[in-house]
């Protein structure tokens, strides 16, 4: 069978209504005069007067790619092979650890700080350690999924310099790679209280020609817990390609029929689908869904680029993990366009 | 193709250079001997708040769980037997899933830093506990995770972690004992010196057990070295094949030749010596080892013939080494990690 991305089954942690740690207000931080807490406090400070970064951050989907015109062509090739596979062998969808990927910067992790040492703990229950007891990065290390990390203080920003990860995880989820030999730098500013910030760049000269990178803003979680989201189900067992021949041939005339823009609202936020017609194939191009989802189902490198959609059906479609399903009337033209997601149906009226 | 289980099993352990330099430095600010080794003797460090601080990098041997079979619920022991039949491939560190609470976790590599609101406990397969020491009680209808939810606090110099919230796929022991989402784990945390770490563990679960039962694992302090990631990749999916099928594999030996390789082998597995008892039961080799307890319990392992010298036993291939008359002189342990060979005593 032909997977939708639905495939990706992560097992989040369901939590009875009653926790209480989900709702147990942390002890000893800065709260305004109504009990809240005052994000917008000092950052408070260790024994060392440097920023103390401990605390659960979340932080939003990060959506980052190397510029297309900056990656080597080996790096491209792959992109659009890891693209025709649906992206399976992503570290992350095979439960593996997601290592430096950009992704991995977004949402919870928890900040544990101590003089000689600040481990990052993620919710997928991988860890880094970042060394900040005065070693050198090793000169010739061994490569490794989370790398190995020594951080400084330059004044109030802590600068964390890796190296030594393996080449089997993607510095983006739109299938980038990178080598042995890629270096990154982060620089964390909590700016205040209740908000931390991290620049981060891949440096990796044989697979992007300039280094490349990108910010991400993280809150504290404050008076709330962490819940553990483990991959349990590896990607192994999705089969099916992009460019597996159609099993279902749709006349031209009734392709032409679906050419059109579809729009409405999704996860708050206004989408278009725009159907086009390109050498008998049906192509998509999703407008306004790149900070939704990350661009999950849609663009690979190229975020402009259309992506064919593949009949299962005279009405059902598929294109990079997402159904699509045009709603005809009894003449069979299209009135609306229902976008399939693991979450459920998503129902975009005709436009044009 | 039938497998040799351990050799099933592949860890991806970083391979370091030669040339690496953190598994050869050394450690700032810890207390030295005269010849400027760690003095593993020395107090335990102490923090701010005057407690031990248990931070470091530790290391230990496995340890070995002590269960009466007796005390377990009929329930678990069909299980444990059922997976003894699956070569334990369901067990959750063989599926790359995180170990929870198995006994097993307790031993190994592992890297503790201690603040004072929270103390991480980092294994060195890449998962993590975080034991909570904010004043905050543990969670009275927590919801089922592969960690659980541990509270902590200082009794004396001991830390009392106390945990519950676990799901009920791991389990307690790499033999296959099960446990329920009622399952409660206590653990007194001891750092008697700057070199050593004791646990003692206990397990409480009326479901599955009708008492506590545990084990006490004892850590040294890896000084002067660095943990590296030991990441599990390719999951027990795969494995395929039960101890009933081998047993069904289509090899007969004859019986007087069984006959002739029943006796006594012994020699040195690593640094332990090690007995293997080898008998004959229902027309079945049957080997014993003996001196191998944190390794397979001492339990009886049928021998299931794959010619007429090499039988398999729950994942470790045997090999007889037999003179012109067909008399086995010397029994071959076949591990992933190379043979090992023992010597007939009688």
């Amino acid at each position: 069978m032909k997977l939708f991305l639905a495939a990706l089954i992560l097992t989040m942690g369901t939590i009875p209504a009653e926790a209480q740690w989900l709702d147990w207000p942390t002890p000893g931080i800065p709260r305004t005069p109504d009990g809240k807490p005052n994000l917008k406090a000092p950052a408070p400070r260790g024994p060392d007067r440097k920023p103390d970064l401990s605390g659960v951050w979340n932080g939003p989907n990060v959506v980052a790619r190397p510029d297309k015109d900056n990656v080597q062509s080996w790096v491209s090739d792959l992109a659009r092979k890891y693209q025709q596979e649906y992206f399976k062998t992503r570290p992350y969808y095979q439960c593996r650890p997601s290592g430096p990927e950009a992704e991995r910067f977004g949402g919870w992790k928890r900040f544990l700080q101590t003089p000689t040492a600040i481990a990052i703990l993620n919710d997928d229950l991988t860890y880094r350690v970042i060394h900040m007891d005065g070693r050198k990065l090793e000169a010739n290390p061994a490569p490794t999924w989370m790398g190995y990390s020594v951080g400084r203080w330059e004044g109030d920003t802590l600068v964390v310099d890796s190296v030594g990860f393996n080449d089997k995880t993607w510095t983006s989820r739109y299938g980038i790679s990178h080598t042995e030999a890629l270096r990154t730098t982060e620089r964390y500013r909590r700016t205040d209280f209740g908000h931390l910030q991290v620049e981060v760049t891949y440096i990796d000269p044989t697979a992007y020609a300039k280094p490349w990178g990108f910010t991400e803003n993280m809150a504290l979680a404050a008076d709330t817990e962490m819940l553990e989201a483990i991959c349990e189900w590896s990607s192994d067992h999705w089969e099916g390609t992009v460019s597996d021949g159609p099993p279902v041939s749709v006349p031209p005339d009734v392709l032409a029929r679906y050419v059109g823009a579809y729009s409405g609202i999704y996860g708050g936020n206004k989408r278009t689908i725009e159907v086009s017609l390109s050498s008998g194939q049906l192509m998509v191009k999703i407008v306004g869904a790149a900070d939704i989802e990350g661009g999950l189902g849609t663009a690979g490198l190229d975020p402009d680029a259309a992506q064919p959609l593949v009949p299962r059906s005279q009405t059902l479609f598929e294109g990079l993990g997402l159904g699509f399903q045009f709603i005809v009337d009894d003449k069979g033209v299209p009135t609306d366009l229902v976008e399939i997601h693991i979450s459920g149906p998503y129902k975009f009226p005709r436009q044009k | 193709m039938r497998l040799f289980l351990l050799a099933a099993l592949a860890l991806i352990v970083g391979t370091m250079p030669a040339a690496a330099q953190w598994l050869d430095r050394s450690w700032p600010g810890i207390p030295r001997t005269a010849a400027g080794k760690p003095d593993l003797t020395a107090p335990a460090p102490r923090g701010p708040d005057g407690k031990p601080d248990l931070t470091g990098v530790w290391n230990g041997p496995t340890p070995e769980p002590k269960l009466d079979p007796a005390i377990a619920q009929p329930w678990v022991n069909d299980l444990v037997r059922q997976r003894q039949q699956d070569y334990q491939k369901g067990r959750p560190s063989y599926r790359c899933l995180p170990s929870g609470p198995e006994a097993d976790r307790f031993a190994g590599w592992k890297r503790i830093l201690q603040t004072p609101t929270s103390i991480a406990i980092l294994n060195d397969d890449l998962t993590y506990r975080v034991i909570f020491m904010d004043g905050r009680t543990l969670e009275a209808n927590p919801a089922p995770s592969w960690m659980g939810f541990s509270v902590g606090r200082w009794d004396g110099d001991t830390l009392i972690v106390d945990s519950v919230g676990f799901n009920d796929k791991t389990w307690l022991s790499r033999y296959g004992q099960a446990h329920t989402e009622a399952l409660r784990v206590r653990e007194l945390y001891r750092r008697r010196d700057f070199g050593h770490l004791q646990v003692e563990v206990t397990f409480t679960d009326p479901a599955a057990y009708a008492k506590p039962w545990g084990l006490t694992a004892d850590m040294a302090l890896a000084a002067d070295t660095e943990m590296l990631e030991a990441v599990c990749e390719l999951s027990s999916d795969h494995w395929d094949g039960s101890i009933a099928d081998a047993a069904n594999g289509g090899v007969t030996v004859a019986p007087d030749v069984l006959a002739r390789y029943v006796g006594v082998y012994s020699g040195l597995y690593l640094t332990n010596k090690r007995t293997i008892e080898v008998s004959l039961s229902g027309g079945q080799l049957i080997a014993r080892i003996i001196g191998a307890a944190g390794v397979d319990g001492g339990e009886m392992r049928p021998l299931l013939p794959r010619s007429q010298t090499v039988f398999e036993g729950l994942g470790i291939g045997y090999r007889f080494i037999v003179d012109d008359k067909g008399e086995a002189t010397d029994l071959v342990e076949i591990h992933i990690s190379g043979d090992s060979r023992f010597a007939r005593q009688r």
